[in-house]
C-alpha cells in the first residue's frame, strides 16, 4: 500500500514538474502571459506571506519593496550596464536592506500602527521614484530594459521569460520551505501565535522580526527585479498602494501562514481577473466581494492554517496552545494535494 | 518668496487642514468607539463628494442641502460598513476587520468607477468666489465657508459628546466596552452609531473638498484616509481634539512644504510626518490611556 502511495506521489510530483516545464510548448502565447503574471505574483505574494503569515506582522506596504527591487534592477541594467544575472542578487539585497530599515522602527509597533507605517513607507518609496527624475526617470519611468541573454538565447517574450519566473518560483518554494521548517521559521510562528510566550521561552523577538522582514523584502525585491526586464518598461504606477492591496488580497484569499496559500490565492485571483475580462470593470467588484466573503466565511483563507490566530481564534495564554500550534495540523484535501506536489 | 505668498499658503493650509481635521475626527471617533481601524474613510469622503455633486446638479447650487445630503447618505453608508466590516468581528483579531475594510474600500472605489465614470466631474461655482482683504491676509468666501462649516460640525459633535444621552453612551463604550455592556448599554448599536458619525463627518468633508477643488473623481479618496490616520496618530488615534489639531497641522505642514519645494512632494510631507510620529511617539500626545501601540 505504501509503495503505491509513493509511486502515486512521485508521479504527481514529477508529472507536475514536467507539465510546468513543457507548458510554453502546449498553450498559446496569450495564456503564457497570464501564466507569467501568476508566477510573478506568486513570488511577491509568497514574500508577503512570509512576513504576514509566518510572523504575524502586518506589512501592508509590500509594494515598496517590490518598487525598490524593480528600480534597482532597472538602474543597474540601464545606467551601469550590468548583466541581469549579476544584478538579480543586489536587487534582492537592496530590498532586504529597505526591509531592515522598515523593521527597525516597527519592532515596538503592532496591529494597525504597523500597517500604517508600512503603508507610509511604501508610498514614500514610490514618491521618491516618482520625483527623483535624474536617477529614476520620474514620471517618464525607465524605458528599454532588455530581457537577459541565457547562454546566447534571448529570453524576451512571455513563453521564454516564463522559464526565469518558473525557476525563481521553484527556488523560492525550496528556500522558504527550508526556512520555515528550521529554527527560524518556528521562531516566526511562535511570535505570531503569542509573542510574549515566545519571548519567555527564549526566542529573541527583535532579531527574528528583523530577519523576517528582511527575508520577505528580499524575495519581494527579486520579484520586482524580475518584473523590470519582463515588462521592459517600469514607472511608479506599477507600485501603487492598490497594487500592494491586490497582492495582500491574493495572500488573504489563498490563506496566510502556509506555502500553498499564496499560490492558490494568486491563481484564483488572476483567473478571476482574466476570466471575468468580458465583464469589463465589474471584475474588480468580483475581487472585492471575494475578499469580504472570504473574511466572513473563512478568515484564514482557502488553504490557511485553521488553528492559529490567523483563523480568528484569540490566543489563550496557556502555553499548551502555543506548542500545539507550532505543528501543522492535518491538512484539508486541497492542501494535501498541493503539499504532495510540492515536497 | 514674498510674505504675501507665504501668508496665502498658510491660509490654504489652514483651510485644507480644517477638512483633514474633519476626516481625522471621523477616524478618531471610529477607532475610539468601534475599536478597529478603517481603510474606507477615503472612499467615504469620495462618496460624500459625489452625492453632493448630484444634489448640486439636480437641486441647484445650495450649500446646505449638499452638505446635509452627503451627511445623511454617508451616515447610512456607515451603517452598511458597520454591518459588513465590524459587526461580526468585534471579538476577532483586528487584522480581519482591517482587511474587510480594505475589501470594502475596493468595492466602493470600483462602484464609483462604474456608476459615476472615471472622469473628473466639475463642481463649478457652487458659491461665487469673492476675495476679502484684511491687511496682508486675503481670504476667499469659500475658505470662510469651509472653516465655518468645520467649526459648526465640531461644535455640534462636542455638544453631542458632552451633553446628550447618546454622547455619554458613546463615551462609555469607547472607554470600556465590557463595563458599558454591564450597565445596560447596547454596545453593538452604540458602536454602529459611532461608526456612522465618523463616516458622516467624512461625507461632509467630501462635500467641502469638492467645493474647494471644484471637482470630484473616484480616486480622490486614495491618500485621504492615510492623511486622516496620520492626523489621528497625534493623539494616539482615539483622542478627538488631538485628531482635529493633527489635521490642521498636517494641512499647514503640507502647504508650507509645497511653498518651499514643489507640489509633487505634497504627500511626502504627510507620510513623512506619519512615519516620524509612529517611530518616535506611537502612543500620541494625549494624556488618556490609548490603544496599545
Amino acid at each position: 500500500m505504501m509503495e503505491i502511495n509513493m509511486i502515486k506521489k512521485y508521479l504527481l510530483k514529477y508529472g507536475t514538474a514536467m507539465l510546468l516545464f513543457l507548458l510554453p510548448l502546449i498553450v498559446s502565447k496569450s495564456i503564457m502571459t497570464v501564466v507569467c503574471s501568476i508566477a510573478g505574483y506568486f513570488i511577491i505574494a509568497g514574500a508577503l506571506n512570509s512576513i504576514n503569515g509566518y510572523s504575524g506582522q502586518m506589512c501592508f506596504g509590500i509594494a515598496g519593496f517590490y518598487c525598490v527591487g524593480a528600480y534597482t534592477m532597472a538602474i543597474l541594467m540601464n545606467t551601469f550596464h550590468i548583466s541581469f544575472w549579476i544584478a538579480l542578487l543586489p536587487s534582492g539585497i537592496m530590498a532586504a536592506f529597505a526591509g531592515m530599515l522598515v523593521a527597525l522602527p516597527t519592532l515596538k509597533l503592532r496591529g494597525m500602527f504597523m500597517a500604517m507605517l508600512t503603508i507610509g513607507f511604501s508610498e514614500v518609496m514610490r514618491m521618491i521614484c516618482l520625483n527623483w527624475t535624474s536617477v529614476t526617470g520620474g514620471t517618464m519611468g525607465i524605458k528599454g530594459i532588455k530581457a537577459p541573454l541565457f547562454f546566447g538565447i534571448k529570453t524576451s517574450g512571455a513563453s521564454r521569460y516564463y522559464y526565469i519566473y518558473l525557476v525563481t518560483a521553484l527556488l523560492f518554494i525550496f528556500c522558504t520551505n527550508r526556512v520555515i521548517h528550521s529554527r527560524i521559521g518556528r521562531a516566526w510562528m511562535a511570535i505570531r501565535e503569542d509573542d510574549m510566550a515566545a519571548r519567555s521561552l527564549g526566542v529573541s523577538i527583535n532579531l527574528y522580526k528583523i530577519l523576517n522582514f528582511m527575508y520577505g523584502a528580499f524575495w519581494a525585491g527579486i520579484a520586482g527585479a524580475l518584473l523590470a526586464p519582463y515588462k521592459t518598461y517600469i514607472d511608479s504606477s506599477y507600485f501603487t498602494l492598490d497594487e500592494g492591496f491586490n497582492i495582500l488580497s491574493m495572500v488573504i484569499i489563498g490563506g496566510q501562514g502556509t506555502l500553498a496559500g499564496p499560490m492558490v490565492g494568486v491563481v484564483i485571483y488572476q483567473l478571476l481577473v482574466e476570466g471575468l475580462r468580458f465583464t469589463g470593470v465589474w471584475r474588480y467588484i468580483g475581487c472585492a466581494v471575494l475578499i469580504i466573503a472570504m473574511m466572513w466565511l473563512r478568515p484564514q483563507g482557502m488553504v490557511g492554517d485553521s488553528d492559529s490566530v490567523l483563523a480568528g481564534n484569540k490566543t489563550v495564554r496557556t502555553g499548551s496552545n502555543l506548542l500545539s500550534n507550532l505543528h501543522w495540523k492535518t491538512p484539508g484535501p486541497i492542501r494535501k494535494l498541493i503539499i504532495s506536489v510540492l515536497y | 518668496m514674498t510674505s504675501a505668498y507665504f501668508i496665502s499658503q498658510l491660509m490654504n493650509g489652514l483651510c485644507l487642514g480644517a477638512i483633514y481635521a474633519l476626516i481625522a475626527l471621523g477616524v478618531a471617533v471610529i477607532i475610539g468607539i468601534v475599536g478597529f481601524a478603517t481603510f474606507t474613510q477615503g472612499e467615504v469622503v469620495m462618496m460624500g463628494a459625489y452625492i453632493s455633486f448630484y444634489v448640486f446638479l439636480y437641486g441647484g447650487n445650495h450649500v446646505i442641502p449638499g452638505i446635509l445630503g452627503s451627511f445623511i447618505a454617508t451616515w447610512v453608508l456607515g451603517m452598511i460598513i458597520y454591518k459588513i466590516c465590524y459587526a461580526r468581528f468585534l471579538d476577532a483579531p483586528e487584522h480581519i476587520s482591517l482587511i474587510c475594510t480594505i475589501g470594502f474600500s475596493m468595492l466602493l472605489k470600483n462602484i464609483a468607477l462604474i456608476f459615476f465614470g472615471a472622469d473628473k466631474k466639475p463642481m463649478l461655482n457652487v458659491i461665487k468666489s469673492i476675495n476679502y482683504h484684511f491687511g496682508p491676509i486675503t481670504v476667499s468666501n469659500v475658505q470662510l465657508l469651509i472653516l465655518g462649516t468645520v467649526l459648526i460640525l465640531v461644535l455640534i459633535l462636542s455638544f453631542v459628546f458632552t451633553k446628550t444621552d447618546w454622547g455619554i453612551r458613546l463615551k462609555a463604550v469607547s472607554q470600556n466596552r465590557e463595563a458599558a455592556a454591564l450597565i445596560g448599554i447596547d454596545v453593538e448599536k452604540t458602536a454602529m452609531i459611532g461608526n456612522s458619525i465618523g463616516c458622516a463627518l467624512a461625507g461632509a468633508a467630501g462635500t467641502l473638498i469638492g467645493i474647494y477643488y471644484q471637482s470630484c473623481y473616484p480616486t480622490m479618496g486614495a491618500t485621504l484616509s492615510m492623511k486622516a490616520f496620520t492626523s489621528a496618530t497625534l493623539g494616539g488615534l482615539t483622542s478627538v481634539p488631538f485628531a482635529a489639531l493633527g489635521g490642521i497641522l498636517i494641512g499647514i505642514i503640507e502647504n508650507i512644504g509645497i511653498a518651499f519645494s514643489s507640489a509633487s512632494f505634497r504627500d511626502m510631507f504627510s507620510f513623512g510626518f506619519l512615519i516620524l510620529m509612529l517611530i518616535f511617539k506611537p502612543t500620541g500626545f494625549a494624556r488618556k490611556r490609548s490603544v496599545r501601540a
